[in-house]
């Protein structure tokens, strides 16, 4: 969950983005001094047919797959479509900028400051963990997954 | 005085569209070429040179009651084969899609026979005998009211219409039907629920701009042409709500 002292602020692309500029976009906001969170947000793309009379079917997807982060593996799920960011103070922010010109030469994007950021559980979030959630990952990861958020140590 | 429809009321350019694509004089032109094999795979309803499965006998071997109205009414093929009622659902993108679904229920109904359409906001559905759809959605996907990357030929899991495009330009599919191939060629991998079919199915290369804009029936302030810009337009939409509003209190117009 968000912490109110931390700056927040998101990259919203005019088009969804390819699991390779996501990567390269990813690699460079990380490199960035002062990101605390990265969230990738954007629709879901399921490993099963959700719907309809394929229901449970495999659904196989080009853009859903691994990218690599700083020195970590991470499982695309979604189209990423925009990255939420916490940061450590707003002075980072025309570095981000720099990033995201470096990444969209032929797309336009919008690097927004707000908060954008979950900053209380919600009935979901205590439907699954209880009331002794662990606020390390509301916020961050879908509540209805077991997923665990991804932790970027190092840069490689 | 013969009645003479209008279609629709409007100045702009998407007004005149709308209107040209419900007449049904109006001869939609034809862009690409998708054989009857290619659409009986994607619609996924029967395999492809399989018979038509039945939900009655032909019309000729049973008996019909005594009935004015079957007798003014000609039965389609497909009637009167007594096929199966099948689907097939298009999902278009708002980002200058040629159709969208409302005007796609007009104008199958100014056009098509035998046919129950559903409309609903980001998707619309046409219900029909089987043989009948496969003549009606080979009309639909191989005119200007088709476009490979902006329209979607959807049956389920149809999220996408009024999302952002790709970084390719192809409108957003949780079940990627469709992939834009290496040669530029919109090609379906899946039928129109999502199931994997034995070959690529080629829809042709996705239209560029300013085609899209030429051919669209959307209104869109960023890039295209705003509502409000047609003042016609607005003026007819106020007039419909306004009487239909007055007209539940008190049926008279002044």
């Amino acid at each position: 969950m968000t912490d109110a002292k931390y700056s927040q602020c998101r990259i919203v692309p005019a088009r969804f983005l390819k699991p390779e500029t996501a990567e390269r976009l990813l690699n460079g906001i990380v490199r960035v001094e002062g990101v605390r969170r990265i969230v990738v947000n954007g629709p879901r793309l399921p490993a099963t047919v959700p719907y309809g009379p394929a229901r449970g079917k495999p659904n196989p997807h080009t853009d859903r797959k691994v990218i690599h982060v700083g020195d970590q593996d991470v499982e695309l799920q979604v189209q990423a479509g925009m990255i939420i960011l916490e940061i450590m103070d707003d002075s980072c922010i025309p570095e981000l900028r720099k990033v995201c010109d470096e990444v969209f030469t032929d797309l336009s994007y919008v690097l927004e400051e707000g908060r954008f950021m979950k900053a209380s559980p919600s009935l979901t979030d205590y439907a699954k963990y209880g009331p002794d959630a662990d606020m390390e990952i509301v916020g961050l990861v879908d509540p209805r997954r077991n997923d665990r958020p991804v932790i970027i140590q190092g840069l490689k | 005085m013969v009645y003479k429809p209008q279609y629709g009321p409007g100045t702009s350019l998407v007004a005149e569209n709308r209107r040209k694509y419900m007449n049904p004089e109006y001869k939609l032109e034809k862009i690409r070429d998708v054989s009857d094999e290619d659409i009986v795979m994607i619609l996924g309803h029967r395999a492809p040179g399989s018979a038509y499965p039945t939900a009655h006998p032909p019309l000729a071997e049973q008996q019909e009651p005594d009935c004015p109205v079957r007798k003014l009414v000609t039965p389609t093929d497909g009637a009167k084969a007594g096929d199966r009622v099948r689907y097939i659902q298009f999902a278009d993108s708002m980002f200058f899609a040629p159709a969208q679904p409302y005007l796609r229920t007009y104008l199958e109904m100014y056009r098509h026979r035998g046919i129950d359409p559903g409309t609903l906001s980001g998707r619309q559905i046409v219900e029909c005998r089987e043989r009948d759809l496969e003549q009606y959605s080979k009309e639909l996907v191989n005119t200007e009211l088709f476009d490979s990357a902006r329209v979607g030929i959807r049956g389920a899991t149809v999220h996408g219409h009024s999302l952002r495009l790709r970084e390719d330009g192809m409108m957003f599919d949780m079940l990627q039907r469709c992939i834009l191939d290496t040669d530029g060629v919109v090609k379906y991998v899946k039928d129109q629920i999502g199931e994997a079919l034995d070959r690529a199915v080629p829809v042709g290369k996705p239209m560029d701009e300013k085609w899209l804009k030429a051919h669209t029936t959307i209104f869109h302030s960023l890039g295209g042409v705003a509502y409000r810009d047609d003042t016609e337009y607005i003026e007819y939409v106020q007039r419909i709500h306004s009487l239909r509003t007055k007209y539940g209190f008190m049926p008279v117009e002044k």
